[in-house]
């Protein structure tokens, strides 16, 4: 699949302080998730390559053209700002096909791309109120729809979640997976690690304006070998589970959870791990409650990397 | 760019009839037709003898040349990025398809008809109620015209050069009101070219001049040396167009940073 985002180098200093740092990358259809601190670069990443900011070194191409001043790059693009911005004298319908008419569309065309957007982000209802009148979850919404009532190919959404409550949050991660399903582009920015895992595996780390890692959570883990695996098996015989395991050199720690009957490994070699622990459930047959990772998530991921 | 220029006025001539602040400047505006309410009552009890046209150019050179269409100029104007600065709403802009000299020159025209509705609204209604009479002419309401057209290009010119310093600068006000309140009130007075940097010069060069006859305000236009007709709406024509030009200009190639 070839990139729609291609980022080349890209830096960019707020006088004497460091936005991002030489980021290379190439972002393609489906969902792409930042993750990063506040302050890690995320914001600015995304400023650049919606042509709200200039690198100071790099470049940055969308479908392989520049995108500083590039209009009918523009016409393809739906960009969610972080900060909770409007024009407080407009309603939500107001708001909409105002920016709508910034794309040439006629009278009737804005209203149904309008209507639309608000329909998708459940905000119909309200259409008529004031922006002001709007709580912090409607306010999102309202973002949210702005970036979605043209069609774009590629949304930037920068921290789309925030101030959602968890219907909310849970409506707009189905909107942006119809999106991916769509084969559009999303690249959304999140500084709270389960909301990122609830849209996308794809995660790029930011910390420092350096990226720090990118690719399939599981693919990122699998690079960390020198911090050892968890896996939390819950058994009714979970000491004898641990003295079976004790023996094998690639456990290199074991820890007792009794009042909850379970026991926590630390592994280098996962898969030698599960093969040999498939083998103690069929040979001497051990009943396992339960086998969870409790370090494999992204907070986890994270942490490790940026040597928390 | 024309068609885009116009989806920018149409979108914030909409915004700008909602805005309080709208509401604000149109209020202050409506200040000249309460003064003129309540000298026309005076006269009509015999306690101002000045004549109509006499207190209406007095009016026209203290309220609305020296005072309004600088106030308009200056806060409208200044604003056409600043407003989206401290709002943040300028990423809602700057993402869309539309070129960034449009942008500007949208928001110029949408502001510029919003203040225009202000001024005409209250140079026509105070030149009404100071001048209508049983002698009142037809010639009159061309008179109210011209001075309201000399008055237009004043307010142009103000958003103009403000609009430029709004877009260079990120706290354009006290500049602006220095220039438009110091410099401009100052320098019209100085003998010689000098006088000829402010915008102000131009515009009462336009003006029908004052002879001893003019009233109280006489005095406002001691020391004018003014320039030809022809000249002064040449170089008023050259101001709106020098400072748009410099404002799409920078506005086209500048990056702007909100405060954090």
């Amino acid at each position: 699949m070839s990139a729609v985002i291609e980022a080349r180098n890209l830096s960019r200093w707020y006088g004497n302080v460091l936005g991002i740092s030489e980021i290379t990358l190439d972002i393609e259809p489906g969902i792409t998730a930042l993750l990063g601190p506040n302050g890690a670069g995320k914001s600015t990443f995304m400023k650049i390559i919606t042509g709200q900011l200039k690198a100071n070194i790099g470049q940055v191409r969308i479908f392989g053209q520049p995108v500083w001043n590039n209009r009918h790059i523009f016409r393809r693009l739906g960009f969610c700002p972080e900060s909770d911005a409007f024009y407080e004298e407009l309603n939500g319908l107001e708001f909409l096909t105002g920016l709508l008419s910034l794309y040439g569309y006629d009278r009737k065309e804005c209203l149904d791309r309008a209507n639309r957007a608000l329909e998708l982000v459940e905000l119909k209802d309200v259409s008529r109120r004031p922006i002001r009148s709007y709580s912090r979850g409607m306010r999102q919404r309202i973002k949210i729809a702005q970036t979605i009532a043209h069609d774009p190919e590629i949304l930037i959404l920068d921290e789309p979640l925030s101030g959602l409550d968890p219907l909310g949050k849970r409506r707009i991660i189905r909107l942006i997976r119809e999106f991916r399903d769509a084969g559009k582009t999303v690249v959304v920015s999140s500084h709270v690690l389960p909301e990122v895992e609830a849209l996308t595996s794809e995660i790029i780390l930011i910390h420092n304006g350096k990226i720090l890692a990118r690719g399939d959570i599981h693919f990122i883990r699998e690079l960390l070998d020198s911090h050892p695996h968890m896996i939390r098996v819950k058994s009714p015989q979970y000491r004898e589970l641990a003295r079976l395991l004790a023996a094998e050199e690639y456990v290199l720690n074991i820890t007792f959870e009794p009042e909850a009957s379970a026991v926590v490994f630390e592994t280098h070699h996962r898969d030698r791990f599960f093969n040999r622990l498939n083998e103690l459930v069929l040979d001497p047959g051990l009943d396992l409650e339960e086998i969870t990772s409790p370090d494999d998530n992204l907070q986890a991921v994270f942490d490790y990397l940026v040597g928390r | 760019m024309k068609e885009e220029i116009l989806r920018v006025f149409s979108f914030y001539f909409f915004l700008g009839r909602k805005s309080g602040r709208t509401r604000t400047f149109f209020l202050l505006s409506s200040m000249a037709v309460l003064m003129a309410l309540v000298i026309r009552t005076y006269r009509l009890a015999g306690h101002w003898t000045e004549d109509g046209q006499v207190i209406f150019q007095n009016f026209l050179m203290v309220f609305f040349l020296q005072f309004l269409i600088v106030l308009l100029g200056l806060f409208y104007g200044s604003s056409i990025v600043v407003e989206e600065l401290d709002n943040r709403t300028l990423p809602y802009l700057t993402s869309r398809p539309v070129r960034r000299a449009a942008i500007i020159l949208g928001k110029y025209l949408a502001y510029l008809s919003l203040t225009t509705v202000m001024l005409v609204f209250a140079v026509f209604l105070s030149y009404l109620i100071l001048n209508l009479d049983a002698e009142f002419q037809a010639k009159d309401l061309l008179t109210v015209l011209r001075y309201s057209v000399i008055l237009w290009l004043g307010l142009a010119a103000y958003l103009s050069f403000f609009s430029f310093l709004g877009t260079w600068l990120k706290k354009p006000i006290l500049v602006g009101l220095a220039f438009g309140f110091g410099w401009e009130s100052v320098i019209q007075y100085f003998p010689g070219t000098t006088q000829k940097l402010s915008v102000a010069h131009y515009l009462k060069s336009l003006l029908p001049q004052y002879t001893s006859s003019s009233g109280k305000l006489g005095f406002l236009f001691i020391r004018l040396e003014p320039t030809g007709p022809a000249l002064a709406l040449a170089i008023l024509a050259g101001i709106i167009l020098v400072f748009l030009v410099l404002a799409c200009l920078l506005f086209t190639y500048k990056e702007y940073l909100f405060e954090d």
